[in-house]
């Protein structure tokens, strides 16, 4: 990252100078070599990210760059940008709701193509490869995945009367936890989640109903989304009704941060967040001196599975044939079951490799820490359907927009339940038409 | 000194552009004729009021600074503050978390931009005071008219231009689309006529060329006017957050501005504490707020505060 | 402008113009059927300037124009020319997929009610932000300039935010009044008794980014007005005191008026910041919400463009912005002279 300042003249007099020098410009950077990775993992995940590149660098001798570009979001934009700017790096790891704007971008290879010839590509979870695999290809490498879960506070439910240890299952009951929680004083809210479309995601899946058209956009692209629906019905008046009787607290637009502290700050009593919190909830709960419990996320009623999320690795193309190599090596490493297990420990990200969690299992490691083990029980106790392949869509930032904008149209009761529900449909339905009708194709 | 045309349009209160040098307009600082103040209770208030607001003004400040010297959002007594801490946060904010490499980018950009644009416009202004030549008002209407075009108005043709040619990433994008600028070449026009023409009158016929005339005459003439602008134009430059925040990718070369907002992301994923991030707003805010303080008098003058 | 023709030194006109002027079409005809072509070219120059002389003189004034022109066209009018080609195009992935819809992207802008809430949103805004700056720097103003001792410390106690950048005034803000850490939330709770909910509660939302954008702006609006209230005569201050008319009457019957140019100036310029200059609040304190609360125009342009990747829709969103401008622009100039855009 050290760019002296000399560097930094040279390179924008070579930029004055014209476009012929920015070559000269890119081998006066000390780290030309380095496989160059764009990442979305702030914090401890992002030194834990930086740990493995430098593990990688001294097996290898290949030098990693590990540069942070804020959240997905910020990646992703970024992304689009730099494949208009030609400065891709080599490796970019993208939230999987992308996926689909992603790949009509045709600016990146598939990574079956790079990955060495005897990579056990078999090894890979059958929900991840499934969720990865796009007509019958791997083009990106599975990296870090989660689930969400249910956090919640065994001292605020034992306050509260609560019996600690059977969180609540369903909504119905997440409401009357709830109402015991914040009546009886133990929490000035029940439950908050992070206004992002993946918890919504869960429900639909759990639920069995897909978000949007076309098998979730996996048979072709969606038209419309499925927010008029008894499951919508039932998800928004839930949601709304949780926020009216103050219940619920919104920490905000994609407030992943925001929600965590309000729950480890013991504001809330349940929080509903991604497996990748465990690490850090497990610290910040013995730090704050409260005793933690994870359940699984609970559904409307019935349960199927959770949608997968998280991200994976990108390759774009145009890199020589060496250099796609040496990429296939680094995806290799960060995929090998031992680099894996450490990432889960850190994190709380699942290992994406079966011989890891056998590793795993074999240590007795969530028998050890039994909330890295409650993701991984809530995943193999999902049965795969089409609702539980995220969905696939083009727009998909548009779509995540307007159903979190929408949302907090309705819980906030500035517009009713039907209004709003059609609303996120009709906006919705329009960005999907205009997204193919602008591909063309 | 140009009273600029602030007073010209002021018609029926504004005093004749000689003013400045007159006594008949009410001039800071204290005016020792009138002896000590008088300490009545109009005055006082005023005196208030005035305390009040500037307190009101610096607050998030004077807050933003403590919790630098802190280890968590939320402090319960100042005891919680220690130099040690303060120190680690800054050090790791600069160094840890890079912002010390963002203001050093931050820093190049700015100068860059302070010298190009006040070369470029001492050149254009040079050229149309001193120079008679065809369709001078259009050409100056040319530039005045950019006015019209901020950065919002034509943010995604110039970012495919800046891209096209390669400059994502480099100085040049962070610098080159900011050289030309009406403001200045127009402060550095009203400046130039105020400068008497007696003087040119002699430069004329000693036969100067115009460089020199440029070199020798003018700019020596306009220091404090030159200082004001750039004072105005370094400001400006360290400020920019949208454009950086396009062009720029490779963090290695990011500006002090974007610096906050992934400072932000990180503080977001729930990890690293506020301080930092206010430690990250102070560091940021420390050079321009330096520059002001440094050069207040020849920035208040350009504005037309003596 | 009348001092301009003692400073021209340099460069020439070509006398083409006068000599047009002078003789009107015909006589021109008629000279130069006379004197021929280099006759008519010697009597267009006037102080017996060579013709070379002054070509030069005039290549070299464009020589000196150059740089700045070539800016703005390259950087300046061709972005802003392509924005508007661009308009007419739907767009994907950075426009480099593009198909011609003519005027869809605007009739999409006209009956889109989040663009409309947004255009309406962004007039709340920038009227909010002007009528806060300018009442505080007003009065602060105004008592700076009444006070006869300790000036130059309020001043520039007083002008200091215009050097704060904008992302560091949202940054602090976004902290100092957090619903669930803020420094100063428990302190307005306590004070008010509302709750401080700003990441639900849109008017909330609007009044924070509001308030920290006024926060910004004060010290531009300080030294303006303080600079206006210099220049009026101390005649008038005296003979209002000695009528014995009460301060703020003194301030809103007697300095408003008079310096009431520079304030229309201040309007302008601020409205602008208020439609540009605020980017980086909404960015990292609302990203535009909750619900669209903070959504101002250049926001929503930003997100469309860069986010959504749209293009062309955003670029029908630049060319509105620039009408938008340029009514202001106008104001400015047909109101207030000659006074320009400082700070860009």
């Amino acid at each position: 990252m050290a760019l002296t300042a000399g560097a930094a003249t040279a390179g924008c007099l070579d930029g004055v100078l014209g476009k012929e020098e920015t070559d000269a410009e890119l081998e006066s950077e000390p780290d030309e070599d380095a496989i160059t990775v764009w990442h979305a993992m702030g914090g401890d995940n992002g030194e834990t990210m930086a740990q493995l590149g430098d593990q990688f660098h001294e097996e290898t001798g290949i030098d990693v760059e590990m540069v942070y570009q804020g959240s997905y979001e910020d990646t992703l934009n970024q992304s689009f940008a730099a494949i208009e700017a030609g400065t891709m790096p080599e490796v970019v790891q993208i939230d999987s709701l992308h996926a689909k704007q992603i790949l009509d971008t045709d600016a990146f290879q598939s990574v079956e193509g790079i990955l060495p010839d005897d990579y056990p590509v078999a090894d890979f979870l059958d929900p991840v490869t499934d969720f990865f695999t796009v007509d019958g290809e791997l083009h990106s490498l599975p990296f870090n995945n989660s689930n969400a879960i249910l956090y919640y506070n065994k001292d605020v439910f034992a306050e509260a009367g609560l019996d600690p240890e059977s969180p609540p299952e369903t909504l119905a009951e997440v409401t009357e936890y709830s109402r015991e929680i914040v009546d009886s004083g133990a929490a000035e809210y029940g439950i908050t989640w992070p206004n992002h479309v993946w918890f919504i995601e869960h429900w639909y899946s759990l639920a069995g109903q897909t978000l949007v058209d076309n098998e979730n956009g996996w048979a072709d692209d969606p038209t419309t989304v499925h927010t008029e629906t008894a499951v919508g019905e039932r998800l928004w008046s839930w949601w709304r009704d949780m926020a009216q009787d103050d219940l619920y607290t919104n920490p905000g637009m994609e407030a992943w941060g925001e929600a965590t502290d309000l729950f480890y700050g013991q504001n809330v009593g349940m929080l509903l967040t991604s497996t990748a919190s465990v690490a850090g909830a497990i610290a910040q709960s013995e730090e704050q001196g409260f005793e933690l419990g994870t359940g699984f996320y609970p559904a409307i009623d019935g349960r199927e599975g959770v949608v997968i999320g998280g991200a994976s690795l990108w390759v774009p193309e145009d890199m020589s044939d060496q250099r796609a190599e040496e990429v296939g090596q680094f995806l290799e490493f960060m995929s090998q079951p031992e680099n894996q297990i450490t990432w889960h420990k850190e994190t709380g990200y699942y290992p994406v490799r079966g011989e890891a969690v056998d590793q795993l299992e074999e240590d007795g490691w969530f028998e050890e820490s039994p909330h890295h083990g409650t993701a991984f029980d809530q995943l193999l106790a999902s049965e795969q359907t089409t609702a539980t392949k995220r969905m696939l869509v083009g727009p998909a930032r548009q779509v995540a927009v307007q159903l979190q904008e929408g949302s907090v149209e309705i819980f906030e009761e500035r517009t009713d339940l039907e209004d709003g529900l059609a609303t996120m449909k009709g906006g919705i339905e329009a960005e999907m038409e205009r997204y193919v009708e602008a591909r063309g194709s | 000194m140009s009273r600029h045309s602030n007073t010209n349009a002021n018609a029926n209160a504004s005093t004749s552009a000689n003013a400045s040098t007159g006594g008949e307009s009410r001039r800071f600082p204290i005016d020792l004729e009138r002896g000590l103040p008088a300490l009545d209770g109009a005055t006082l208030r005023a005196h208030a009021g005035l305390l009040l607001a500037v307190s009101l003004m610096a607050l998030p400040l004077v807050i933003a600074a403590l919790i630098s010297f802190g280890t968590r959002a939320t402090f319960t007594s100042v005891s919680e503050l220690s130099l040690e801490t303060a120190a680690q946060n800054y050090h790791d904010v600069l160094f840890r978390y890079d912002m010390g490499q963002y203001m050093l980018n931050s820093l190049l950009m700015s100068v860059i931009v302070v010298i190009g644009k006040l070369a470029v416009s001492l050149l254009a202004a040079l050229a149309i005071v001193y120079y008679r030549f065809p369709f001078k008002n259009a050409v100056f209407g040319v530039v005045l008219l950019t006015l019209m075009l901020p950065v919002p108005v034509r943010i995604v043709p110039l970012f495919q231009l800046a891209a096209d040619l390669g400059w994502a990433n480099s100085f040049a994008a962070l610098t080159i689309p900011y050289l030309a600028s009406a403001t200045t070449v127009f402060l550095l026009r009203q400046h130039f006529l105020s400068i008497p023409a007696s003087l040119v009158e002699s430069a004329k016929l000693d036969g100067v060329g115009p460089l020199r005339f440029l070199a020798f005459v003018l700019i020596p003439m306009s220091k404090g006017m030159i200082a004001g602008v750039s004072v105005i134009m370094f400001i400006y430059s360290w400020n920019q957050y949208l454009w950086p925040l396009l062009i720029v990718d490779d963090q290695s070369m990011q500006v002090a501005q974007v610096g906050i907002r992934l400072l932000q992301g990180v503080v977001e994923s729930g990890d690293i504490a506020w301080p930092l991030m206010m430690a990250g707003s102070i560091v940021t805010l420390v050079p321009p707020l330096a520059v002001l303080i440094i050069f207040r008098k020849p920035l208040l003058e350009t504005f037309g505060v003596e | 402008m009348g001092t301009r023709d003692t400073r021209e030194i340099y460069g020439g006109s070509l006398g083409v113009g006068r000599f047009l002027r002078e003789r009107g079409l015909r006589g021109t005809i008629a000279y130069l059927r006379e004197h021929g072509v280099r006759g008519a070219v010697e009597n267009a120059r006037e102080d017996g300037r060579s013709l070379l002389g002054e070509l030069r003189g005039i290549s070299v004034a464009y020589l000196l124009l150059a740089p700045t022109l070539l800016v703005s066209a390259v950087f300046l009018y061709y972005p802003a020319l392509e924005a508007l080609e661009l308009s007419f195009h739907q767009t994907l992935f950075f426009g480099g997929e593009r198909t011609w819809v003519g005027l869809g992207n605007y009739e999409t802008l006209l009956s889109s009610s989040a663009y409309h809430e947004s255009v309406a949103i962004t007039i709340a805004f920038a009227a909010t932000v002007v009528v806060g700056v300018m009442t505080i720097s007003l009065i602060v103003s105004f008592l700076l300039y009444e006070v006869d001792w300790g000036q130059s410390g309020y001043l520039i106690a007083a002008i200091w935010p215009y050097a704060l950048p904008p992302a560091v005034a949202g940054i602090v803000f976004l902290f100092l009044i957090h619903p669930s850490i803020g420094t100063l939330t428990a302190v307005i709770e306590g004070a008010t008794g509302l709750e401080v909910d700003w990441f639900s509660n849109g008017r909330q939302a609007f009044f924070v980014v509001a308030i920290a954008a006024i926060w910004k702006q004060l010290g531009y609006n300080v030294i303006f007005t303080v600079a206006a209230l210099n220049n009026v005569p101390a005649t008038l201050k005296e003979a209002a005191e000695l009528d014995g008319i009460g301060r703020w009457s003194r301030l809103v019957r007697i300095y408003v008026p008079l310096i009431s140019p520079t304030l229309l100036f201040l309007v302008v310029m601020n409205t602008i910041y208020a439609f540009f200059g605020t980017f980086a609040f909404i960015d990292l304190m609302t990203q535009g919400g909750p619900g669209g609360a903070t959504n101002i125009m250049i926001f929503d342009l930003y997100r469309n463009a860069f986010e959504f990747n749209n293009h062309g829709l955003a670029s029908a969103q630049s060319v509105v912005l620039f009408a938008v401008v340029s009514v202001l622009m106008y104001v400015q100039l047909r109101f207030s002279d000659e006074r320009v855009h400082y700070g860009a």
